[in-house]
């Protein structure tokens, strides 16, 4: 039997305020076996616990780093172009504290 | 429209053809190819002509993924999230080319987000594949491939997280091409997963892909993992001399013995493989065989999903449709960033969403996303230790040409085989990678791939270069079944 459950998958799924169809639901339970059944063999490859993490691309490039200088920023006309709702300078949202 | 970018640029510069009827020419044909294959996001009627100059690209018409952002035009990653938005700013790549005086005159579609390897979920909906309108383009950078094959320009960007590029371009019948990672400037591009997200290029030669690609390439100030590249002249390193170069495949990947039942169609695409291996003996290149790990091949694609959907899970959580996409109506801040996530994502976004989430938790980190991140480190290490004696691994791509619609709705499943996923290998790495078409099954074209070591993309383009002259299939346009 799955560990992994229509309502764990609901769960994660409201975390990232997603909301799923049965159908949708039912797919990500098969997907999460699928991986679930691999990262078991993963885990046993021999020294795999020891070994650093590769979370780049390219561990020895020389990262490009500019000067921390002040440079123009785009115009506030700009930045609020694609919000829905504005007011002033600012991007309008209804009231959050009740 | 046909010629290559070479062709063009000696019509245009010998007054033969003007710019004026190179774009209109292209805003037709994009038109019609819209009509027939759903390839475009938005075509770019107003396409202004430019300068003819020293700069192979002037004046010629390309395509943009829509995952790239472009000042004043519509870029949406083919998501309903953002299927009104509008940058302010051009991505440095495409910036690059308008410079170069290269002319956009259209958008195109992908896989939303770039999350997909079918052309099936643009929000515009599927990308028919121009060889065979009943099969698919392969994704994401599917709309760019559609439309590169189908002769609507000899070149258009795509971007690379899997092998979005790569896989279009052998179900297209034309080269894809994703330079070491970083020697593109990512700015402006859709994050999806950013250790693993690449820029490139559609061409229909590998010269193309070369000039263009020296135009776009640089170190860039808003791109922290970009690399100076001013070295490296990809033009220039297409000699077609590979004498003495050594190249292998993969034992596991290659030998058709490992396929229980092996049909005639993958029989045949081991048999293109074969030739084209011969082809690149003849031109004085060796070839061997190695062998990798099976369980190692086998984690490829569990590896890259786990990866990629805890990257993009974190790239995405700014869609909320308050600073940008359209906004929902509901009264309260969540429920409006839940309507918008819930109503706007495709089905698939939301799995790898939710895939994503899960491996990042605490208390699953170490089991499923540190351990997918260690397995990338032995593929990439095992990988690096071959280029010291190779000079490029060769492997045909996917399992023959373009599929059927309804052969893989892009669900991880335990049928998934190491030859539909071994690309993602490149992007594990950054290595430089190629896809040039080597042959037709059933009239249908199919393609090979070749892998070089990072920084190394002018060994891996000549390779590539000679084995195009050794084939008839350079600059071919795709002719609907």
């Amino acid at each position: 039997m799955s560990k992994f459950t229509k309502e764990m998958v609901d769960s994660y799924a409201d975390k990232l305020l997603i909301g799923l169809t049965e159908e949708e639901n039912k797919m990500v339970l098969e997907e999460f076996d699928t991986i679930d059944k691999t990262i078991s063999i993963i885990e046993n490859i021999s020294g795999i616990s020891e070994l650093e993490p590769m979370m780049y691309c390219l561990d020895d490039i020389a990262t490009n780093l500019r000067e921390d200088v002040s440079l123009p920023s785009i115009p506030v006309t700009d930045a609020l172009r694609n919000a829905g709702k504005t007011d002033g300078r600012e991007i309008e949202v209804p009231k959050v504290v009740e | 429209m046909n010629k290559s970018i070479t062709e063009l640029h000696e019509l245009l510069v010998n007054k033969k053809i003007t710019d004026k009827e190179l774009i209109e020419e292209s805003l037709k044909k994009s038109h019609e190819v819209e009509e027939k294959y759903n390839a475009f996001v938005t075509i770019c009627d107003d396409a202004k002509e430019s300068e003819i100059t020293d700069s192979l690209v002037s004046g010629i018409p390309f395509g943009v993924k829509d995952n790239y952002s472009t000042k004043g035009i519509l870029s949406t990653g083919s998501s309903n999230t953002l299927k009104n938005y509008i940058p302010f700013y051009t991505a440095t790549v495409v910036e690059k080319l308008l410079n170069a005086g290269a002319v956009m005159v259209n958008k195109t579609a992908l896989d939303e987000f770039g999350m997909g390897g079918t052309g099936t979920t643009p929000h515009t909906g599927p990308v028919l594949n121009p060889w065979d309108k009943t099969r698919m383009c392969a994704g994401s950078s599917a709309g760019s491939a559609c439309a590169v094959a189908s002769g609507v320009y000899p070149f258009a960007l795509g971007s690379d997280t899997g092998d979005s590029i790569r896989k279009p371009a052998a179900y297209c019948g034309i080269v894809g091409y994703k330079p070491t990672y970083g020697m593109l400037s990512r700015y402006g591009l859709f994050p999806f997963a950013s250790s693993l997200d690449h820029c490139g290029v559609l061409t229909r030669s590998v010269l193309d892909a070369a000039i263009v690609t020296d135009i776009m390439k640089g170190q860039d100030n808003h791109d922290m993992t970009s690399w100076d590249s001013s070295h490296i002249h990809l033009k220039d390193a297409l000699t077609g001399n590979i004498k003495g170069k050594k190249l292998f495949y993969i034992k596991e990947i290659c030998d058709i013995k490992n396929y229980k039942d092996a049909n005639s169609t993958l029989k045949e695409h081991f048999k293109i493989f074969n030739h084209s291996l011969e082809l690149l003996k003849e031109s004085g290149a060796t070839i061997q065989e190695e062998s990798i790990d099976i369980d190692l091949l086998k984690a490829i694609s569990s590896v890259y999903v786990v990866l990629s959907c805890a990257e993009a899970t974190s790239n995405m959580s700014n869609l909320t449709g308050i600073i940008f996409g359209p906004r929902s109506d509901a009264k309260n801040v969540f429920e409006m960033m839940k309507e918008h996530r819930t109503l706007g994502f495709s089905p698939l976004i939301k799995r790898r969403f939710i895939i994503g989430s899960y491996v990042l938790q605490k208390e699953n980190q170490e089991r499923y996303f540190k351990n997918a991140a260690r397995v990338r480190r032995i593929i990439v290490d095992k990988m690096k230790e071959l280029f010291k004696k190779y000079d490029a691994l060769i492997l045909p791509v996917s399992s023959g040409p373009a599929k059927k619609f309804d052969e893989d709705l892009d669900i991880l499943d335990e049928n998934t085989n190491i030859l539909e996923e071994h690309l993602q290998i490149g992007n594990f790495g950054g290595f430089p990678s190629i896809t040039i078409p080597n042959g037709f099954i059933d009239n249908l074209p199919v393609g090979i791939n070749i892998t070089g070591n990072c920084f190394d993309d002018e060994n891996v383009l000549n390779i590539a270069y000679t084995l195009e002259k050794m084939m008839p299939y350079k600059g071919q346009i795709a002719k609907e079944k």
